[in-house]
């Protein structure tokens, strides 16, 4: 259920950045881009799943009750983190820039740009 | 020091002691230190030009070591490793640096010190307060992580340190122009690394490693890790197009002249010479060292018909992939550079065409089944790749020494600036003679090595793309040379002060050019160890050494962590 859950919501985020994506205003060019490295960002940490952990794989918990609870894996976790901490560098770099093509063009309209040279 | 040694079974191969171990590490430290140092010193443009050029030196020196210690010496290892934080592969990040990093890692400082020297000789007339040296050694830092790094994600991660910076320079100026080009590199290099990271994670959950010789290992036998890799030809084809983006190949060509024009001439050099060599490398890497060993049925026939591929190898889907791509890229990038009416325009359209040359033989290799012929491609692939940068190279910067002479670059306000500046024009005669072929220049072995390859693969159609983009190149290059250096002098043209020490970079490339083509082999010697280096892919298994899941040595013991920790997905 999780995983159809996931799957959806990936495919949902996909499809409203590619929407996003192809509009002709900047702002949401970038809004697009946003939702399509977050949805990246979900399928990574959809791929690590969630195994039932035992005493061995997670000995922090073993200590602590006789039950060791399910856990997801680590490693993805810590790529989504940087995946996350780069594409939020770079969403803030692309509406700076957007601004900057405001303040040269005077216009946010994909299709106003190309015509100055 | 946490340099130790590796394994028994590295000690018994080699003698790979921590101080070729440390070496691996040393240009990513210089160059990061250096881009450190340059922000330090702050608003003090003679302070961060001495820095700069020591940090260049420096890396220049520290990959001449690696050259010599680790491929080119007598009795050297071949590969060398260096596990960060001394983490056992592949839970910890694993540097790697073989014949192909270190030959890719030449080429870049090469490049690299020609664009800094020429960078200091710019700059401090065009802006005193901006990051540009941190930025440039930045840029450096991702492109040698890029080389080095043998863990996937982490190739990711360097791809996107050295795009922050090559996005920062693409808007440099910040004119409309500038910034219009920025935000469509921008935008396609953040599509781009979504793409890279869906197949990332996709690598991961087929076959629960990042690293790239554990992945290797792992899908040269699925069944003893307990595998399905049949996923991991189509992430392979997601994985190819997001290089092939870096690399500029038709159909993702179409943001490098914008781009390209934007960025300062020196950086643009750059971009050509060296970022886009990344993605060339990232392609060799994976398909040849890492997929190769993957025994994939693989069957993309159209149903009902005869068009398509198939094999038992990932290779098969890499070999067609490229051949159009560098089809399309030869005849776009020839047929485009013909027609440009400025000089960076015109080398432009030449870099698409030319990665082109560089793939074709690529996808010769990804396509046949000798061994021979796999090895003698990619070395013909590296040797262009090499002109390539040095042609281009200078070619780029020459481009920045005209317009700081003149102010322009337009062909219609050019003309005559051979009789201006003869070291000049004869430096940028030799850089479009070596594009060209002609012997003895280092572009002569670069073309000879690729007909011969596609000759000895039998593939007549490649051997009329690769003449008909031979006889585009004579066209563009003879049109630029008519058009700006032959002819009357200008306005613009009389009126240039040409700067010498600009032209003395220009003619050290050219003198480098005549000299590798003069004394070629040695550089074929380093090309043909790279080559077969990138083929070597149980020699590259073995170097990394990665622990089996569940194996419990003295070498892979990890505080904390029990035997399963290799086993995810």
């Amino acid at each position: 259920m999780t995983a159809f859950g996931l799957a959806v919501a990936v495919g949902a985020m996909f499809a409203l950045g590619t929407f996003l994506l192809l509009q002709r205003d900047l702002i949401r060019v970038v809004w697009g881009l946003a939702i399509v490295s977050q949805a990246a960002n979900v399928y990574l940490l959809a791929m690590g799943g969630i195994t039932s952990g035992t005493a061995d794989s997670v000995p922090v918990l073993a200590g602590h009750a006789d039950h060791v609870p399910e856990t997801a894996d680590p490693v993805v976790q810590a790529l989504v983190l940087t995946a996350i901490v780069i594409g939020f560098g770079m969403t803030a770099f692309a509406l700076v820039l957007s601004y900057r093509v405001y303040e040269e063009h005077d216009t946010l309209d994909v299709t106003e740009l190309g015509d100055r040279e | 020091m946490a340099a130790t040694v590796p394994s028994d079974a590295a000690i018994a191969a080699q003698p790979a002691g921590p101080a070729t171990e440390s070496l691996v590490i040393a240009p990513m430290l210089i160059v990061l230190v250096v881009a450190v140092g340059t922000l330090l010193v702050g608003d003090r443009p003679r302070a961060r030009a001495i820095v700069s050029l020591a940090g260049g030196v420096g890396y220049a020196l520290a990959v001449a070591a690696i050259d010599w210690y680790v491929v080119l010496a007598p009795n050297a290892p071949g590969v060398a490793t260096y596990q960060v934080g001394d983490l056992p592969a592949p839970f910890g990040i694993t540097l790697v640096v073989d014949g192909l990093s270190a030959f890719m890692l030449t080429m870049v400082a090469v490049i690299g010190i020609a664009s800094l020297v020429f960078s200091v000789r710019v700059l401090p007339e065009l802006d005193r307060r901006s990051y540009y040296f941190p930025l440039f050694h930045f840029l450096a830092l991702g492109v040698t992580g890029a080389f080095l790094t043998g863990d996937l994600f982490n190739l990711f991660v360097w791809f996107e340190v050295m795009l922050m910076a090559s996005y920062i320079f693409v808007a440099y100026y910040g004119g409309p122009q500038h910034t219009r080009a920025a935000f469509w590199y921008v935008a396609l290099n953040l599509l781009a690394s979504a793409i890279f990271l869906l197949g990332v994670g996709g690598i991961y959950a087929t076959t629960g490693t990042l690293n790239m010789a554990d992945l290797a290992r792992r899908l040269a036998a699925p069944a003893a890790y307990g595998i399905d890799p049949t996923p991991v030809v189509g992430l392979l084809a997601l994985l190819l197009s997001v290089f092939a983006i870096k690399a500029g190949l038709v159909p993702f060509q179409f943001w490098i002249p914008t781009a390209y024009r934007a960025a300062p001439p020196q950086i643009t050099a750059l971009l050509a010479g060296a970022t886009k060599k990344v993605g060339i490398y990232a392609i060799i890497r994976l398909s040849f060292t890492v997929f190769a060993g993957a025994q994939i049925g693989v069957d993309l026939t159209v149903p009902g018909t005869e068009l398509g591929v198939a094999g038992d190898s990932p290779l098969v889907l890499v070999g067609a992939a490229l051949f159009v791509m560098a089809a399309a890229s030869i005849l776009v990038g020839g047929i485009g550079a013909v027609g440009r009416s400025s000089l960076e325009g015109v080398f432009a359209y030449s870099s698409i065409g030319q990665v082109g040359f560089i793939a074709l033989p690529v996808a010769i290799a990804a396509t046949t089944t000798s061994s021979e012929l796999r090895q003698a491609a990619i070395l013909a692939a590296l040797v262009y790749a090499l002109n390539h940068s040095l042609a281009k190279g200078l070619l780029f910067l020459s481009v920045g020494t005209v317009r700081s002479a003149t102010g322009t670059s337009r062909f219609d306000d050019l003309g005559g600036l051979a009789g201006r500046s003869p070291p000049l024009a004869i430096a940028v005669f030799v850089g479009s003679l070596a594009l060209v072929g002609i012997p003895p220049l280092s572009g002569f072995f670069g073309k000879f090595l690729v007909f011969d390859a596609a000759v000895e693969a039998e593939a007549s159609s490649a051997l009329v793309l690769l003449l008909v983009g031979s006889l585009l190149t004579i066209a563009y290059a003879t049109r630029t040379w008519n058009r700006s250096f032959w002819g009357a002098r200008t306005e613009a043209v009389e009126e240039a002060a040409v700067d010498p020490v600009q032209v003395a970079v220009l003619v050290a490339l050219a003198a480098a050019i005549v000299a590798v083509g003069v004394g070629f082999e040695p550089v074929y010697e380093f090309a043909d160890a790279a080559a077969e280096a990138a083929l070597d892919s149980d020699g590259y298994v073995e170097a990394v050494d990665p622990c089996e899941p569940g194996e419990m040595t003295e070498d892979c013991a990890l505080e904390g962590a029990t035997g399963n920790g290799g086993e995810h997905a």
